[in-house]
């Protein structure tokens, strides 16, 4: 169904490109251990295909700590990695789609934005979690929020703007921020062609020039957190003009996207007045780099119930959880369901289960465990663990 | 009324039907209700020993809300979310006790990457479900202390203990050892660590156990204070 | 003799023949007329050694004995009567044939049965008294008499005189190696003791609650001995049928709807104060919709287990569809609503073993509990005040 929507969208906005050419793995590659029903060795997301649907592939120590160190990967689901030695995240239709559309889009055109949506639990960060780390396999630069509900609901600190009037700055999430971009993306903030195009003035002595590496630009945020916020918004334009010129091809994933339109924020002016998320300096670098003005990039965006407050999370679609704005921000946008666990997926997620040692097995568990999780990835992890 | 009296029943030949026949003055069902039996495995014995005929003459109580035929409905685990329950707060319990064996299964599972021997490995348990078996049966205690009056003086005199209230008693130290905690530390992983220890024979529980044991070695003088 | 006051009593056991003796006591003279020969040589009485008080007991049994005498002649020509009316044949006018009548020609709304009108035979309308229990002499007839309760101990003392026969038997039988017929073995698995008020009603006598505990004792005494089926008449008369359960669970037969399946709908099921119906679709996928919502409709996972519970005990879980509706009381309530809905569903696309089965689950039990009231006095149900010694 969205396929065909996604083919529509290319249709009129982009020709289909020519696929790839890709190495032809078999699945079947020949590895020391015999290969398990629901495992594929298969650690590159590029090759990722319909055929690996419904098995689980390995993140390496590495990847993971380059990638997800900030965040990105969902607590419940960390703690889960831990227990079993390892990072596997099942393939899925709707993040093997967006790899598929992201090898295949035509990269001159404007900017095209991915929205991941989905009942509570039904797998969204992961799916994002997958095509990041394609993202950074494929050499892609990475802007990434791991979850905008830490930063409009849980900041760590808040303070007025000084050089916007009415403004309001997480200057402490954004050099953690700043320094996580840093770690993710320090193999390709080396590129000696990535500098600054303009100067930037933060106040009588300090001055980054033009020409300088982006490098720096984001160590001056990391070590004068006063300017972080700003730092971010004069990054994100920074990556928009290098991504037209071609110096990088940028991916920009945004965790739960909608509290940038939720008005209910805890952040807090120091009046103690509730601040819209419109009013907060980070917000404007993100939402440009959202926009459909640059090219040579792509950002993927999921929306999420739970990055709002509880008494507000009604319905599961984009156009409420957007709201008016966002969603013309937005618009066009390529909507991508993230659905439930099919019968496939859930016999797979099972037999790793058992295989793991995590639960403890006996006749019937398959049906009951789907019957009573509705086949629901969040609730038949929550099922599973007392098993 | 209908009423069968509690002689009729234990004196018939009925071995079944003497375990299951309670008087209970507090039930809204009449006494002559007996309890279900909803596991399938525990009709498939009454079947084998043609026990089951006998119960096609008596009424039967609606299975409870926590009951299932599932394997993974386990009649303690289901008596420890009750003993965990205040104000009847079922939901917060349940999660309690099912977080509780989701953090047995992760200490154990550490334990069992962590060795490498293969026989080591075998050892580990890594079902919850039976850890607390193991964990119930090691911490009940054989005989209790009762105070019993005697010349004006109250004497704690030990004294056999039923089998229930045994393990009324031992789930109960379970609890409270879960409950004596650091405020940083969950319930629920306290009582995981108590549940493993105990199916160790070590730990706090045990220790009060032994203690008690102990004490009532120590007051074995006074056993013939029950029937003077 | 000194009279006690005793309930006067038509005992049923005792043949006519002692009634008679009684009215012929009566009117005195005509006692020891030819018609009556008795082989018993008895005293000439005297009127004049009859007391007052022994001659207004005998009058009374008397009266009473005429009483019902008449009754039951009223209550034959009523009986014909009615069946002309009815336009039956008077002749084979049953009981239940006049119970109908009855019902018919006098409608009433009451809800006590009991108060209701009724035409019985007199024996079952007015309480059974014991006939004279003693002659005009004042000599009892029952040897048990001075007990106070000569039929219950009656009954004890059969208890006992078989008792020694069947050792006896027993003895003999050993003496002879031969073992106790395995077949004829008494099995009482489908019969209760007699209750004490029925006990009481058949003995025409008051007995206390620890006699009536020793006389099932003493009965299931009895019946523990090997040989006991050789007086199994004598021991069946002091017990009653047990209703066989499975019988009053027959399933409905499902229709059939538009599109060929069969479906069934169970309405007003329920528990505390939630209401359902549940529709059962056979055959089906597995597909479960409450209120026009998934299964999601529940969020804690118990009341989803509660659903799943009837289905996987009788292996329907993927083969049938289930639509609910459910109002009221709290998940709780209407989950064990909607389960007892499922359960009592699908006896109709299962086996009568698996019913049987289902019930001694405790499924098919409609779960009447109510929240109990809270008492004034109390501060809840059950929990009092603090107890204050003053």
């Amino acid at each position: 169904m969205y396929s065909s929507s996604i083919r529509f969208i290319f249709k009129n906005i982009l020709p289909l490109k020519t696929p790839v050419q890709c190495f032809s793995s078999a699945p079947l590659l020949l590895s020391p251990e015999k290969l398990q029903r629901f495992r594929t060795t298969e650690s590159q997301c590029l090759k990722h295909k319909d055929e690996h649907l419904g098995l689980f592939y390995t993140i390496s120590e590495e990847d993971r700590k380059r990638i997800f160190i900030y965040g990105g990967i969902p607590k419940s689901f960390d703690v889960q990695t831990k227990t079993f030695n390892e990072t596997c995240l099942m393939i899925r239709q709707p993040s093997l789609d967006i790899i598929n559309c992201l090898r295949n889009l035509d990269y001159s055109k404007p900017v095209v934005r991915f929205v991941l949506y989905g009942k509570k639990g039904s797998g969204k960060s992961l799916s994002l979690a997958h095509i990041l780390h394609y993202g950074y396999q494929s050499g892609f630069l990475i802007v990434h929020i791991p979850w905008l509900g830490n930063w409009m609901r849980r900041c760590k600190e808040y303070s007025n703007s000084e050089t916007k009037e009415g403004y309001v700055d997480l200057n402490l999430d954004a050099a953690a921020w700043l320094l996580n971009f840093k770690t993710q993306n320090s193999h390709l903030l080396s590129n000696p062609e990535a500098k600054t195009s303009i100067d930037y003035v933060w106040s009588k002595r300090e001055i980054t020039p033009a020409g300088s590496d982006i490098l720096n630009l984001v160590d001056h945020g990391i070590n004068r957190i006063k300017y972080a916020s700003d730092t971010i918004i004069a990054l994100c334009e920074e990556i928009k003009k290098l991504s037209n010129k071609g110096i990088f091809r940028t991916l920009v994933a945004v965790d739960g996207y909608n509290a940038f339109f939720y008005p209910n924020t805890r952040v807090y002016t120091e009046k103690k007045e509730v601040v819209h998320p419109q009013n907060v300096t980070v917000t404007q670098g993100f939402m440009s780099l959202t926009n459909f003005d640059w090219k040579n990039g792509a950002a993927v965006v999921t929306v999420d119930e739970i990055a709002i407050a509880e008494e507000d999370q009604i319905s599961h679609l984009p156009r409420y959880l957007l709201g008016k704005e966002g969603f013309e921000h937005l618009d066009p946008f390529v909507p991508v369901h993230v659905q439930n666990y099919t019968e496939k997926e859930l016999t797979s997620c099972l037999d790793y289960y058992r295989e793991r040692k995590w639960v403890n097995d006996y006749p019937g568990l398959d049906e009951e465990v789907k019957f009573v999780s509705d086949s629901n990835p969040y609730k038949l992890m929550k099922v599973c663990a007392p098993l | 009324m209908f009423g069968i009296t509690k002689i009729q029943f234990f004196n018939s030949n009925l071995k079944v039907l003497s375990t299951i026949i309670q008087q209970n003055g507090m039930s809204q069902y009449p006494n002559y209700y007996i309890k279900p039996i909803y596991k399938k495995d525990s009709q498939e014995e009454l079947i084998k020993s043609g026990e089951i005929k006998k119960l096609s003459h008596l009424p039967t109580r609606a299975a409870l809300a926590d009951q299932t035929s599932s394997f993974s409905n386990d009649p303690l685990a289901n008596l420890l979310i009750n003993y965990c329950m205040r104000e009847g707060n079922k939901i917060l319990a349940r999660n309690l006790v099912e977080q509780c064996f989701e953090n047995i299964k992760r200490l154990q599972l550490e334990k069992y990457h962590k060795t490498t021997n293969e026989e080591d490995k075998h050892q580990i348990d890594l079902d919850p479900k039976s850890i607390l078996h193991k964990a119930i049966e090691n911490c009940k205690p054989i005989l209790q202390l009762t105070p019993i009056k005697r010349g004006g003086v109250r004497y704690q005199v030990p004294v056999p203990i039923t089998d229930k209230k045994a393990q009324f008693i031992s789930m109960k130290w379970l609890i409270a050892a879960g409950q004596e905690k650091e405020s940083t530390v969950r319930f629920n992983l306290q009582l995981a660590r108590e549940l493993i220890d105990a199916a160790n024979n070590t730990g706090r529980v045990i220790k009060k156990k032994q203690d008690l044991h102990r004490q009532c070695e120590a007051n074995r003088a006074y056993a013939h204070y029950r029937w003077s | 003799m000194i009279l006690r006051q005793i309930m006067r009593v038509v005992h049923p056991l005792r043949p006519v023949t002692l009634q008679k003796n009684i009215l012929a006591g009566i009117n005195g003279s005509d006692s020891y007329s030819t018609e009556i020969k008795d082989s018993v040589p008895q005293e000439e009485p005297t009127k004049k050694n009859i007391s007052k008080a022994m001659k207004a007991y005998l009058e009374r049994a008397k009266e009473h004995e005429d009483f019902m005498q008449k009754q039951r002649e009223e209550f034959q020509i009523g009986k014909r009567h009615l069946a002309n009316m009815m336009g039956e044949d008077p002749e084979t006018f049953t009981q239940d044939d006049i119970d109908h009548a009855i019902e018919y020609l006098f409608p009433s709304g009451l809800y006590e049965k009991k108060a209701r009108p009724l035409m019985k035979p007199p024996e079952e309308v007015f309480p059974q008294r014991k006939a004279a229990e003693f002659d005009e002499s004042g000599r009892p007839y029952h040897f048990l008499f001075y007990t106070g309760k000569p039929n219950y101990y009656q009954v004890l003392h059969d208890i006992s005189h078989h008792l020694i026969e069947l050792n006896k038997f027993e003895d003999s039988m050993i003496r002879k190696k031969i073992q106790p017929d395995p077949n004829l073995a008494l099995d009482l698995s489908g019969y209760q003791w007699i209750d004490k008020e029925s006990l009481e009603e058949k003995l025409v006598e008051t007995i206390g609650d620890k006699d009536y505990e020793y006389f099932i004792n003493c009965f299931v005494r009895l019946t523990a001995v090997p040989y006991a089926y050789k007086i199994k008449d004598f021991i069946f008369e002091y017990t009653e049928p047990l209703l066989n359960q499975v019988q009053t669970y027959d399933a409905v037969k499902p229709h059939i709807d538009s599109d060929g399946k069969q479906f069934i709908t169970v309405y007003e099921c329920p528990r505390k104060a939630a209401r359902g119906d549940v529709t059962i679709r056979f055959p089906g996928t597995g597909k479960i919709t409450i209120n026009n919502q998934g299964i999601t409709y529940f969020e804690d996972v118990q009341s989803r287990e509660q659903l799943l519970f009837p289905l996987i005990f009788t292996d329907m879980l993927n083969k049938v569809d289930i639509e609910c509706n459910v109002s009221g009381g709290g998940p709780s309530g209407q989950a064990g609503a909607l389960r007892w809905g499922i359960a009592w569903g699908l006896r109709s696309f299962v086996d009568q073993d698996i019913i049987e089965k289902m019930r001694i689950a405790g499924l098919l039990t409609k779960d009447y509990r109510t929240r109990e009231r809270k008492k004034p006095g109390q501060w809840g149900a059950r929990r009092k005040f603090t107890w204050k010694k003053r």
